[in-house]
């Protein structure tokens, strides 16, 4: 095999990767070869830096120190390590809400002329659900207490976020009991630090179980606001057809690429590349138009409302670039790797930072204002149309490779889709699921990392999964990797689902594997989750569902919080390389064995996408079995 | 091919002490391969490199493989032999009986005692491997893997 | 073409061969033993009984070995004269061999006490294969056995008795096991690890009779006059140097054959090397005997190169020793215990949950001695310090750290640093 085929099972990806060879262009791969081998300390999580007294680290031999200079043993590091990623992931996804509500906020005040209330209906639904009152208000006014309201929940000190209440009672009881509720967002990521501070909490279980409240007001909260908010701003998405991968970069036209994860700026840039001046500049410039396509969550976001094009996932950004057909790549915030500025630097592309919060040195900056979205949307493009002359074509090499796919799966409309427009229900997967026509439902979700082979894990377990007449449901780079192996076409039920998932797909017409959104629309599998016990037959809890969760290509801190707000909601969830938690066993043992008796959840870490998942299979078969259902209606495989 | 006249040197100004070199070494030892595994095998694979500090600088000692070498003369079990075409003390771990006499003769504290498998822990120089582990480990190419001739900074 | 007669087939007679062949490819070497086996390793015969090491294992060179490197061994002789006026050997048989350079390296033979019924069939010394391979034949029937005697030799032959399912029980007459080579803190940790391990040790007692037949011994008489039953009993009361074959030469001797800083005797084409010799002592600052495998390593190594023309001077014996039993490391370098001394300076460490017990023995700012318990990772740095006689004034603070290192000492000894660049 290849070296390139051994970094990644996508054609286009490959092609890219044997041309970063051939123009001597080190990449992801190259700079993860020179890493090796990576240090030990850190990949089992008992190196601390923590205080100046350190850094310190245990030896997993166990020969040399056991405990750090402050005493910590390897549990309380591992612990403490741990709590920080939670918190940094959960600060990221709810940082990213916290900037979707003051878009609302701003639009709702007509500060920002470019945005409105998109989806009146979800407005309404949420409002209530935040105890607001209708009564005759107008969007923009219900809007703008929605927003505020969406707001205090960050700063809150008190008492419970308001979406915990979406949960099946029965799972907020007992989070309660467990004093797991989050009380506000921002203050459960400050206590974090607070609490692995030097010498503050050195109990690894009281550490983690401040994890879990961290990461359901992530779950819960802010990821969950993020969506909710977006879908109010943005419109709702609804089942849309699209394409992906690198080959839906088009040689004749100005190619801008959006990389990122807020909707707020791509929403809008979307529009602005209609704009006839500047299509008209594109065509006097040599082109035939103006292509705006996707990478990362930021294209998950754009393809699933206006079905703009995604080029990739996480390990392809550097590779669209490669492609030298790229103006410009506007970047926001989050997965953009450093190496860009230098990549794009060897090639005409222009890269631009845009938010506030993420600059790179050296990279033309043109700050982001919801006041302003569509000016500045228009002058990005703009530079991006002026750039095309500069492309030079002998350099231009574009992978033919695009797939087709369906994307735009919800918690709203699924139901929809399922149960028919005058008969919106869950129904259709409950008796599914109780009739062992379906086996349960799995989400994968998470990054692309070089650790893993580029898409091999989640595909493979995805293939798998449906195989053995698990629905699937995708985010993130999950999403785009499934996506571009063709699994998200409603065909795809024929070629690899399992007899009873494929006539569930035939008959409503959906692909055996649904893209739920971007990352943090992991916060849909939770609704969707809720809806299925409200829905009734499959227990009370989620924990009771015959339902699991993996991240088999995991790379970010996000991914940890998504992981624990999944199994601090009573979901199983494998990550394939493990969390750096290896070298306290008595931590991994917590989240991999205790935590199930206490929240329902626990993880596994498995690396082997078809052995990852059987676990899940086999945890849904337990849960199936819990619940007393019928044995599944076809044996598969 | 590799050759066996390379030795292993130490750039101590770039060595940072983060004992990288230790954790490859236990690792390229062990019987798993594999990190997550290795610290839980029953005899841990010890590692035969360490890091010593001393005023303000770090340094990995190991075995130096001596012209005369005292541990050879030491070794009660004849477990311990020089190969000169190899350039190394060469450890045969079957004869040995941790008796510890290599550790109490060796001049530069480089043989340390595996209590657990009564065996001597000291450097092979990775011999199945292309270069030594802790060569490749080392972040900062503080550890030089060259012949006499060839050494510089 | 020169004829080397070298008496003794053990670490030194054989280091001295060694020696002599890598610088003298032609000359006749000629080894003599009284042994019946080829060289063997001395020191893994516990090991051997105990079961720990196979039979093919205790060779310490190849059975090829003489004839590789074209040597004469002749077992079974036993050397009983040499007459240096006539540059020649006699032995028991009353066949003689003529040398150009002789080695005595004769070892050492155990030392019998006095006891009555000692010569009894039963009783062993522990010093050879033979005694070995006898006393294994025994252990089928044995069910107890006393080990006379709480130095090294008498503490390993416990261990391996011990091993083989023998009640075994260690008589020692001093208030300490291994008072040759350890203080009482450091012995008193080796005395709980052996007992815990079911080996009894019986301290501040003599032996004064051994009953029972000619044939079968029952059980040792202590001084106190409790009797301890047992059928086999091993005599550890350390070694004497086997000088006889001198005696009433012009070789001198002492305690053992004196040898000077080059392992000549005083007479000039006569060697001796190993426990049979006296030489000087580095820590003691006289001569002594050292009677340790690697030492008469050393020592042969120096004098087979002398032999073969070279003029290399030997700086002198340290007592070391190294031990272990019961995953309880211990070393014991030089001089380790103060008991009649005057200005010397003990530093010392005890760490008792770990078992950890380090000590340094200091003289004019130079180590003269070490013990270490339990972790024994910088006993090649001591030795080193103690053999070039560094002064460690600057290292007092460092010394008993755990972390003490090479590099502590690296611009203090003789060598030149040649890694670190």
């Amino acid at each position: 095999m290849s070296d390139a085929k051994q970094k990644s099972v996508d054609v286009a990806s490959q092609q890219m990767i044997e041309q970063a060879e051939a123009q001597n262009i080190k990449i992801v791969w190259d700079r993860y070869d020179t890493m090796q081998p990576q240090c030990g300390f850190g990949q089992l999580g008992i190196c601390c830096r923590i205080c100046n007294m350190g850094p310190c680290r245990i030896d997993p031999f166990g020969e040399g120190p056991q405990k750090g200079v402050c005493g910590a043993s390897a549990d309380t590091i591992v612990a403490r390590n741990l709590l920080r990623m939670i918190a940094t992931g959960a600060a990221a996804h709810s940082d990213h809400g916290r900037d979707i509500a003051e878009a609302l906020l701003l639009a709702a005040e007509g500060k920002a002329h470019d945005y409105g209330v998109n989806n009146p209906v979800r407005l309404r639904e949420i409002a209530t659900l935040y105890g607001i009152k209708l009564d005759g208000k107008k969007d923009l006014e219900i809007a703008g207490e929605v927003a505020l309201k969406a707001l205090s929940e960050f700063g809150q000190q008190e008492g419970e976020l308001r979406f915990i209440s979406r949960a099946p009672k029965k799972t907020q009881d007992l989070w309660r009991k467990l004093g797991v509720t989050p009380r506000g967002i921002d203050r459960e990521i400050v206590e974090c630090m607070h609490r692995t501070h030097m010498g503050v909490d050195n109990d690894y279980k009281n550490i983690i179980m401040h994890g879990l409240r961290t990461a359901l007001s992530d779950g819960w909260g802010g990821s969950m606001i993020a969506t909710e908010l977006s879908d109010i701003l943005f419109g709702a998405p609804n089942p849309i057809k699209s394409k992906v991968n690198l080959g839906v970069l088009k040689e004749n036209y100005v190619n801008v690429v959006v990389h990122g994860h807020e909707p707020t700026l791509s929403d809008v840039v979307v529009q602005a590349a209609e704009d006839a001046e500047l299509i008209k500049l594109a065509k006097k410039n040599g082109a035939e138009g103006i292509n705006i396509v996707g990478m990362c969550c930021t294209a998950n976001e754009m393809l699933m409302r206006h079905g703009i094009h995604s080029a990739g996932n996480f390990l392809q950004q550097e590779l669209a670039i490669l492609t030298g057909s790229v103006e410009l790549m506007m970047v926001d915030v989050q997965c953009i790797m450093p190496a860009l500025a230098e990549l794009a630097n060897c090639f005409h592309t222009e890269l631009i930072t845009t938010s506030p919060k993420a600059k790179f040195p050296g990279v033309t900056h043109i700050g982001f204002d919801e006041k302003r979205a569509m000016e500045i949307s228009k002058t990005i493009i703009k530079r991006a149309v002026e750039n095309f002359k500069n492309r030079r074509k002998e350099r231009v090499v574009i992978p033919q490779e695009t797939m087709d796919l369906v994307a735009g799966f919800t918690a709203e409309d699924i139901p929809y889709i399922i149960g028919g427009k005058y008969r919106s229900t869950w129904k259709p997967v409950n008796e599914g699921i109780i009739s062992g026509r379906l086996r349960g439902v799995a989400g994968v979700v998470g990054c692309n990392n070089p650790n893993v082979r580029h898409d091999f894990g989640h595909t493979e377990m995805v293939k798998e999964l449906i195989k053995n007449d698990v629905l699937v449901v995708v985010t993130g780079c999950s999403a785009i990797a499934n996506a571009k192996m063709g699994l998200l076409k409603p065909e795809a039920a024929l070629k690899f689902a399992g007899n009873g998932l494929r006539e569930i797909c035939e008959a409503v017409g959906i692909p055996p594997v649904l893209h739920v959104g971007s990352c943090v629309d992991n916060s849909r599998i939770l609704i969707a989750c809720s809806k299925i016990v409200e829905e009734g037959g499959l227990g009370e809890s989620l924990s009771d569902l015959p339902v699991a969760g993996a991240a088999p290509e995991w790379m970010s801190e996000k991914a940890i919080s998504i992981g624990f707000y999944f199994v601090a909601s009573g979901v199983f969830t494998v990550f394939g390389t493990p969390q750096p938690v290896l070298g306290s066993q008595k931590v991994t043992d917590f989240i991999t064995k205790d935590l199930e008796n206490i929240v329902g959840g626990k993880f596994a870490f498995e690396v082997d996408p078809i052995k990852a998942a059987h676990l899940m299979i086999a945890h849904i078969d337990k849960k199936r079995q819990g619940l007393k259902l019928k044995p599944m209606m076809y044996q598969n495989g | 091919m590799r050759s066996f006249m390379k030795k292993l040197y130490y750039d101590v100004k770039k060595c940072l002490g983060c004992k990288s070199c230790e954790l490859a070494c236990s690792l390229a030892h062990s019987l798993t391969q594999d990190i997550f595994k290795a610290i839980k095998e029953e005899k841990k694979s010890l590692p035969r490199k360490k890091v010593h500090s001393s005023k303000g600088n770090n340094y990995p000692v190991s075995c130096r493989h001596c012209k005369e070498p005292k541990c050879v003369d030491a070794c009660m079990a004849a477990a311990l032999y020089r190969d000169d075409q190899k350039d190394m003390v060469v450890y045969d771990q079957e004869r040995c009986v941790g008796c510890w006499m290599c550790v109490m003769s060796c001049p530069y504290g480089a043989i340390r005692p595996n209590i657990l498998t009564k065996l001597a822990i000291r450097c092979d120089k990775c011999q199945d491997k292309d270069e030594p582990a802790c060569v490749k480990a080392c972040p900062t190419g503080a550890i030089i893997w060259c012949e006499e001739a060839e050494v510089k900074v | 073409m020169k004829q080397f007669v070298i008496i003794g087939n053990s670490a030194a007679g054989l280091s001295a061969v060694e020696a002599i062949r890598s610088r003298d490819k032609d000359s006749k070497i000629i080894v003599l033993s009284d042994e019946e086996h080829p060289s063997y390793c001395r020191c893994l015969i516990s090991y051997y009984l105990a079961g720990d090491v196979k039979k093919e294992k205790i060779l310490y060179r190849p059975e090829s070995f003489y004839k590789d490197n074209n040597i004469e061994l002749i077992l079974n002789k036993k050397v009983t004269r040499v007459d240096p006026k006539k540059n020649r050997i006699v032995c028991q048989d009353k066949s003689a061999f003529d040398y150009d350079s002789l080695l005595i390296a004769t070892g050492a033979s155990p030392k019998f006490p006095d006891t009555k019924g000692i010569k009894k069939t039963g009783v062993f010394g522990f010093r050879t294969l033979k005694n070995t391979m006898d006393i294994d034949g025994l252990l089928a029937v044995t069910k107890s056995a006393c080990v006379l005697g709480g130095g090294l030799v008498g503490l390993k032959v416990a261990y391996a008795l011990k091993k083989r399912g023998v009640d075994v029980k260690v008589i020692v007459r001093s208030n300490q096991v291994l008072s040759q080579i350890l203080d009482p803190e450091a012995a008193g940790l080796v005395k709980k690890k052996l007992e815990d391990n079911g080996i009894e040790v019986v301290l501040g007692e003599g032996v004064s009779e051994i009953i029972g037949e000619e044939k079968e011994i029952k059980a040792v008489k202590l001084d106190s006059g409790k009797a301890i039953g047992a059928s086999l009993v091993i005599v550890g009361k350390g070694v004497s140097p086997n000088i006889d074959l001198v005696k009433n030469t012009d070789i001198k001797t002492g305690m053992g054959i004196i040898s000077g800083n080059t392992l000549a005797t005083n007479i000039e084409n006569i060697y001796t090397a190993g426990d049979c010799a006296e030489s000087f002592d580095l820590t003691l600052g006289k001569l002594a005997v050292n009677a340790l495998w690697p030492v008469a390593v050393e020592q042969g190594k120096v004098a087979g190169s002398n032999m073969a023309g070279e003029k290399i001077q030997y700086d002198g014996s340290v007592a070391m020793n190294s031990l272990e039993f019961f995953g309880l490391p211990t070393v014991s370098l030089g001089i380790y215990n103060l008991k009649d001394l005057q200005g010397y300076l003990e530093l010392k460490t005890y760490d008792r949950g770990a078992n950890v017990y380090k000590k340094v023995v200091l003289q004019n700012n130079l180590l003269v001695g070490a013990v270490l318990v339990g972790n024994i990772n910088s006993s090649g740095l001591f030795l080193k310090l103690i053999r070039e006689r560094i002064d460690v004034s600057t290292l007092r603070d460092k010394l008993l750290e755990d972390n003490f290192g090479y590099p502590d000492i690296m611009d203090l000894v003789k060598d030149k640093e040649k890694l670190y660049v």
